[in-house]
């Protein structure tokens, strides 16, 4: 029989509801997003204001365009973490009050293992190393054993956070992503910027800061996008392919916020070719923050009886992904 | 001193291991069964980026290799240093790799492994080398003693920070890739290393291990 789950996400500048069948449909995706004026990053106080004043909306349109009643919900799955607490209580709130009302389970989800489980799903990935990218992840990471297993991971800033933190730098709101690649690719000029990769893992803090100063001294934005981007992407190609190597898997999926950049997708095919491996992401639409991810690993989770009680229910701003039991992978 | 014969020779090999940083072969070497560890270009990579980066890991390889020596942590004997070619050759190291011992050995034995394998790690510290790269494939059991055979990414420091770092890389691989083993193992190795490095250095090292933990994104903080 065809069950049904839905998912809300509100991690931070999404908020976004979806409803899944247990066959793997993604059958509504709606979505509000929070846009920081210029110059600014995300507010949480002000993203979970324009969560609440659009959380009905995009939920009564996900309902709509799903074409499964309300009463036909197996369950609601909401992001329980990790993410702003501002903005998590939001979508706990609204999780929670469909839940008890039409008393169905409430399953609590992991928003990075989210990202890795609609990215299997929607590319067909079976046993992947993952490079998941975001503002709020840099991590290299494959299954084993019950846990998504960091295998290298960034030791201070995430890449979504350096493009922001530089594109913020030059005016720009948050997320800066595309606006940086386009500047990029009119640039061919290489500033010499810190490549720092220690063992598995890599470090961006160095690098922002030379960008920022370059910046200061007139060099001109799409130049130090350019050099930002060759040596970000490179760093993070280096440790997934060390990764690969390591694991001898034959499948690497990249996902989140940044796997829209075509220049690290295109540098992670090149390396992949190598290893005769091959190199999947997420559609566009999937790839950011989205109801999707949690409605379907709500679905994965409540196959396996994960769920919390409403009354014991609550958010987490920092929960790690690798702390998370995988109860419905073999 | 150092001679060039260029790449194709070295392709003679046969291909052991191809790694991310770099092919190795298995080849002769003037007569000598040797490995040729080849930084080939990276196509993703810009080229004067890749250059760079390639020459220098070479020639610092190399160094780190010698001063292992000196420290007492036994490492592949330095056959060649090709510059240009981005080649190291070296002695061909026969053994098993710790990666492939681990959940193939009674625990007695993987603990011995572990002790030792942190006595040396200690023996690089104190020698001011910070190894960067102490994963298991990187560290190989010939006749009961263990060789390192990969200073691609060492580098001379002995900061505490650094030292924390590669601690913090081995067992990221152990809990990682090993998750089974990860616990008894991790215990031998603090306590190989701790002998080595006296218990103030060492209980310095791990409380920096878990700061460096907790600076993790969404570490729960302890």
């Amino acid at each position: 029989m065809r069950r049904h789950v839905l998912g809300i996400e509100s991690t931070a500048h999404t908020f976004s509801v979806s409803v899944v069948s247990s066959e793997g449909e993604v059958l509504s995706n709606t979505r509000s997003v929070y846009k920081p004026p210029e110059g600014s990053g995300i507010h949480p106080f002000e993203a979970s204001q324009n969560h609440l004043a659009n959380a009905a909306g995009v939920l009564a349109d996900a309902i709509d365009r799903s074409g499964v009643s309300l009463n036909d919900l197996d369950a609601i799955s909401y992001a329980m973490g990790p993410g702003l607490g501002p903005c998590l209580r939001v979508g706990a709130v609204v999780a929670r009050t469909l839940a008890s009302s039409l008393g169905v389970p409430l399953v609590p989800v992991n928003h990075a293992v989210g990202h890795i489980e609609l990215g299997c799903l929607l590319t067909g990935s079976k046993d992947p190393v993952v490079l998941l990218v975001s503002g709020g992840h840099t991590m290299i990471l494959a299954y084993s054993s019950r846990r998504w297993r960091v295998l290298g991971e960034s030791l201070d800033l995430t890449l979504g956070q350096l493009l922001d933190q530089f594109g913020r730098h030059h005016g720009l709101s948050s997320p800066c992503g595309k606006t940086i690649e386009d500047a990029a690719s009119s640039s061919t000029n290489y500033l010499k910027l810190p490549y720092a990769v220690k063992g598995n893992d890599v470090s961006f803090s160095g690098l922002l800061t030379v960008s920022k100063l370059l910046l200061d001294g007139g060099s001109s934005f799409s130049d130090v996008s350019y050099s930002i981007q060759e040596t970000a992407f490179a760093m993070v190609t280096e440790v997934t392919e060390r990764a690969l190597a390591f694991t001898a898997k034959k499948e690497v999926m990249i996902v989140g916020g940044v796997a829209a950049n075509r220049r690290l997708s295109g540098m992670m095919t090149e390396m992949a070719k190598r290893h005769s491996a091959t190199v999947s992401m997420a559609p566009l639409e999937y790839s950011g923050d989205c109801g999707a991810q949690i409605a379907w690993t709500g679905w994965l989770a409540h196959s396996k009886d994960v769920e919390v009680p409403v009354a014991e229910s609550k958010v987490l701003q920092s929960w790690r992904l690798d702390h998370v039991d995988i109860p419905w992978r073999g | 001193m150092s001679t060039s014969p260029g790449a194709a020779e070295y392709a003679r090999g046969r291909l052991l291991y191809k790694g991310a940083e770099a092919d190795v072969l298995r080849g002769e070497w003037q007569g000598l069964d040797a490995v040729f560890k080849v930084r080939k270009p990276l196509s993703y990579r810009l080229a004067v980026l890749d250059d760079a980066i390639r020459r220098h890991r070479t020639v610092r390889e190399a160094e780190m290799i010698h001063l292992a020596k000196k420290a007492g942590v036994p490492s592949p004997f330095l056959y060649n240093v090709d510059v240009p070619a981005s080649t190291l050759v070296m002695e061909f190291v026969a053994g098993d790799r710790v990666k492939d011992l681990v959940g193939t050995l009674p625990r007695i034995e993987m603990e011995d492994i572990f002790f030792e394998f942190g006595r040396d790690v200690a023996r690089l510290h104190t020698a001011g080398i910070m190894h960067g790269d102490l994963t298991t494939a990187n560290v190989v059991r010939r006749k009961g003693n263990l060789v390192f055979i990969d200073f691609g990414l060492s580098v001379r420091t002995t900061r505490l920070e650094d030292h924390a770092v590669d601690l913090r890389l081995i067992k990221e691989t152990l809990v990682g890739a090993h998750p089974e083993a990860a616990t008894s193992a991790l215990e031998a190795l603090s306590r190989g290393y701790a002998g080595v490095v006296g218990p103030a250095r060492s209980r310095a090292v791990l409380k920096q291990l878990q700061s460096i933990e907790r600076r993790g994104r969404y570490a729960r903080v302890t």
